[in-house]
């Protein structure tokens, strides 16, 4: 008996894992296809690597200034030029990079899970509890987002990490409703009619159906937020609410060029363009993910 | 068919805006063409500066933005000669002095009204001095630390002020104060209309009634101030503006565009940086003020690590002032070692600063047990100052002086009012701050700065040395000039040994114009009388 149970129960594995195999291969072949979806990811690529490589590639140490040597146009020497401080604007950028994607892929990974969590609540349980959540939701998008994160890091105080808990928030009612729609329609489908009928758990149901079922849209989702992400906490950086001197933060760094806009262009325009960058390259592989994995874009 | 009248609405709709838009425009051009009145200068006059202003009751603060409004709408008795603190009769037309300096009698100008129309007299001035010694720290700050505290403390210097009859006042001291018309001549103590200060009360801070060339009209917070022409002023054919509004914009690079596109006419605190983009433009001029200030970081000193002496010299070992001035003044400063500029009699020339040395910071924090430093905070000021046009920017240069003694620095900034406040109740390690000098003595320095009187006022770092208060107290009794300039000499032996602060600069404040502005003569002092200022 045991034997057959425990060599029933590969099988049926192996036919699911079959299944989601082919649903993602499916995926992977039309994203394959979108050349602007593989130049965004490549630039994603490009980036995660200076972020992971930072110490390796970057010439300088960051926070080591010398003033004077502030505000030197590129050269051979500092290729991106220095800033006021005299710091080596390379070597700032690219720890930018970690900075950045620290921020935008954290802050993302607590929406969604957070999101998901009241959302598959919401949708699942409905009644007051659908109420009271989706009201919450309402409200919280009442805000403009950057108004909202700025009052929350006034509240926690500004620092990088208040500023990635501040995003975080501002984000999770828009997972919060998308995970909500999904569970509304799952429900309604006959596996999970079946799965209620043989008593499965409500948990069970929850985390082991309707919640993989939804994982296409929230990648789609949650590579397009992370681009909004980098660029909120730029903002907050510029405002002075983010990153605290002298992190290399890339909003930070354009806040304190501005004084300097007409003698050191330079100061300005390579973290205006690493930010450009980063953003547009989630944008086109989000893009890119959504044509693939949504099957409304199929049609 | 739907569609079609859709379209052909959103045709007219835009041809609609347009002309709208047109309209506005013309509406808008011809209004400032009547309000310029053909080729008549103009008599508005738009200053452009850094932050807002904490009150407009000069008696309850010391901080200059708001000082230098009030500036015109009140008046002193005494005032200071353009361009020096010397003084010269304004509410006072004469004053004696008795000879042990005990007894000071002032004329006052007859026929004065305040601007609420009551009239300016004996009892008015003598209403304003009890309004003061009748305070405390909290709601005179100023007071307390130029006149040696209030009415029942013992250190307080005036015994008493009467009223002689109505035009004659006379003071009566306990004890001689060699700055002391300096001291009236001050801005903060100006003499506001005692029916207003009863009526407001609490509120005449936004309510300010006085006898300046101008009128209080408007204040709308962060923003504005407007002051308008006082029609009956005490001299005659002055002021010749009609109308003085004060702007508030932070960012110097913001002002100075602002400055350049005509949306105001005068501009403090230019980028040192700047300069060179306004040299050469004849639309335009510089004006420098003359430097009596001094810009510094203060080492709270009852604050953690901060409390050790040597803690507090190793931070003044670790801070490379020159490169700092080179970077951010453009050369428009020197190097300060002393708690005053050298423009003021008693200045200590032979005083050594602390030489930019790292290794001798490290052996003075190893010394008070810091091996491997400490962490604390670094409050940089928010909004630009006279003797620090950037604060953020320096801080951060200091910021990366101190890592390299193993000091952590968490650089903190507040909202100006704010920052004010929580430094003044002791609540920064290390603070960026400054003064500029309100009557030109060193009394005003370094009494008013350092001394254990002035915890609570001005005196952030709560810097208390019991020989130090017996000597600046001295000086302020003795009369001879060459004795207390000795005074003061030693007072800035013993400040430097026990290094309350760190010293940075001395700033040469600089200001920019419209090349046909004429009568501004920047003060010392850094607050301005307008009352002759006119556009050419």
């Amino acid at each position: 008996m045991a034997e057959l149970a425990r060599n029933g129960t590969p099988v049926q594995n192996e036919k699911v894992k079959e299944e989601s195999v082919s649903l993602w291969k499916e995926g992977w072949r039309s994203f394959k296809k979108n050349k602007m979806a593989l130049v965004g990811t490549g630039i994603v690529l490009f980036f995660i690597l200076l972020a992971v490589f930072a110490p390796v590639i970057a010439p300088y140490e960051i926070n080591d200034q010398n003033l004077s040597m502030r505000l030197k146009a590129p050269s051979s020497e500092h290729v991106f030029g220095t800033d006021d401080f005299g710091r080596d604007i390379f070597s700032r950028v690219i720890y930018g990079a970690r900075i950045s994607l620290w921020v935008g892929f954290f802050s993302v990974l607590g929406s969604v899970i957070v999101g998901s969590l009241l959302g598959i609540i919401a949708g699942y349980y409905g009644r007051w509890i659908d109420g009271m959540i989706s009201r919450i939701f309402d409200i919280m998008l009442a805000f403009p987002s950057i108004l909202l994160a700025i009052g929350i890091v006034a509240v926690l105080g500004p620092s990088l990490k208040n500023a990635l808990i501040a995003i975080a928030i501002i984000n999770i009612p828009n997972f919060g409703r998308l995970i909500r729609s999904r569970v509304l329609s799952i429900k309604q489908e006959e596996y999970i009619m079946a799965a209620k009928a043989i008593g499965m758990s409500d948990a069970r149901i929850l985390f082991h159906h309707i919640l993989p079922n939804s994982m296409a849209p929230i990648i789609v989702q949650g590579t397009l937020a992370i681009a909004t992400a980098i660029i909120e906490a730029a903002a907050l950086g510029f405002l002075g609410l983010g990153a605290q001197p002298p992190n290399p933060e890339w909003g930070k760094m354009l806040a304190d060029s501005k004084d300097y806009l007409t003698q050191a262009p330079w100061t300005m325009v390579f973290p205006g363009l690493a930010i450009m960058l980063t953003v547009l390259g989630f944008n086109l592989m989000g893009d890119g993910l959504r044509d693939a994995l949504d099957p409304r874009m199929k049609n | 068919m739907r569609r079609k009248s859709f379209l052909t609405m959103l045709v007219f709709l835009f041809i609609l805006s347009t002309i709208l838009v047109g309209c506005g425009k013309s509406e808008k051009t011809s209004g400032e063409k009547t309000g310029g009145k053909g080729d008549t200068a103009q008599d508005t006059l738009v200053y452009g500066r850094g932050g807002d202003s904490v009150s407009l009751d000069p008696a309850v603060v010391t901080d200059g933005e708001s000082l230098k409004v009030t500036k015109n709408i009140f008046d002193t008795l005494l005032d200071y000669n353009d361009g020096d603190t010397s003084v010269q009769p304004a509410l006072a037309t004469k004053w004696e002095v008795s000879p042990d300096g005990l007894t000071y009698t002032f004329k006052l100008r007859q026929g004065v009204k305040f601007h609420d129309g009551t009239d300016f007299n004996a009892e008015a001035v003598v209403f304003n001095f009890e309004r003061w010694a009748n305070g405390n720290a909290d709601t005179f700050p100023y007071y307390g630390s130029m006149f040696g505290g209030y009415k029942n403390d013992e250190s307080h210097v005036i015994k008493e002020v009467k009223a002689l009859d109505e035009y004659t006042v006379q003071f009566v001291l306990k004890r001689p104060q060699a700055p002391f018309l300096k001291n009236i001549a001050m801005t903060p103590f100006a003499i506001a209309s005692p029916a207003a200060v009863k009526k407001y009360g609490d509120k005449f801070g936004e309510n300010p009634v006085g006898t300046g060339p101008f009128v209080f009209k408007e204040w709308k917070r962060n923003e504005r101030i407007v002051l308008e022409k006082n029609e009956n002023y005490w001299l005659e054919g002055y002021p010749k503006l009609n109308q003085l509004i004060f702007v508030s914009i932070p960012d110097n690079s913001a002002r100075l565009n602002a400055l350049l596109k005509g949306e105001i006419d005068l501009m403090e605190d230019l980028n040192p940086s700047d300069l060179n983009q306004l040299e050469g433009n004849k639309d335009f001029r510089i004006f420098k003020r003359p430097s009596m200030n001094v810009g510094y970081v203060g080492l709270t000193t009852t604050r953690g690590p901060l409390k050790n002496k040597l803690v507090r010299q190793a931070l003044n070992y670790a801070v490379d002032k020159k490169a700092i001035i080179d970077a951010f003044y453009s050369g428009q400063a020197e190097p300060a070692k002393n708690p005053m500029p050298p423009s003021i009699p008693g200045y200590n020339d032979a005083i050594e600063d602390y030489p930019f040395d790292l290794e001798k910071a490290k052996q003075l924090l190893a010394e008070a047990g810091y091996p491997n430093g400490f962490e604390m905070e670094l409050w940089a000021m928010p909004v630009p100052r006279p003797y620090m046009p950037d604060g953020q920017k320096v801080a951060e240069a200091i910021q990366a002086n101190f890592e390299k003694i193993g000091v952590k620095a968490k650089i903190v900034s507040y909202e100006w009012a704010t920052y004010l406040d929580k430094a003044a109740k002791g609540e920064a390690d290390a603070f960026l701050l400054g003064w500029t000098g309100d009557n030109g003595d060193a009394d005003n320095f370094l009494y008013a700065l350092l001394d254990k009187d002035s915890i609570g006022s001005n005196n952030y770092t709560y810097y208390s040395n019991d020989e130090l208060h017996k000597i600046l107290v001295e000086a302020q009794t003795v009369s001879d000039e060459n004795k207390r300039n000795e005074l003061y000499k030693k007072a800035q032996e013993i400040i430097k040994e026990d290094a309350p602060w760190i010293p940075l600069v001395h700033s040469t404040p600089l200001l920019a114009g419209k090349a046909n502005i004429e009568g501004f003569n920047p003060h010392p002092t850094g607050s301005d009388k307008f009352t002759k200022v006119e556009f050419k």
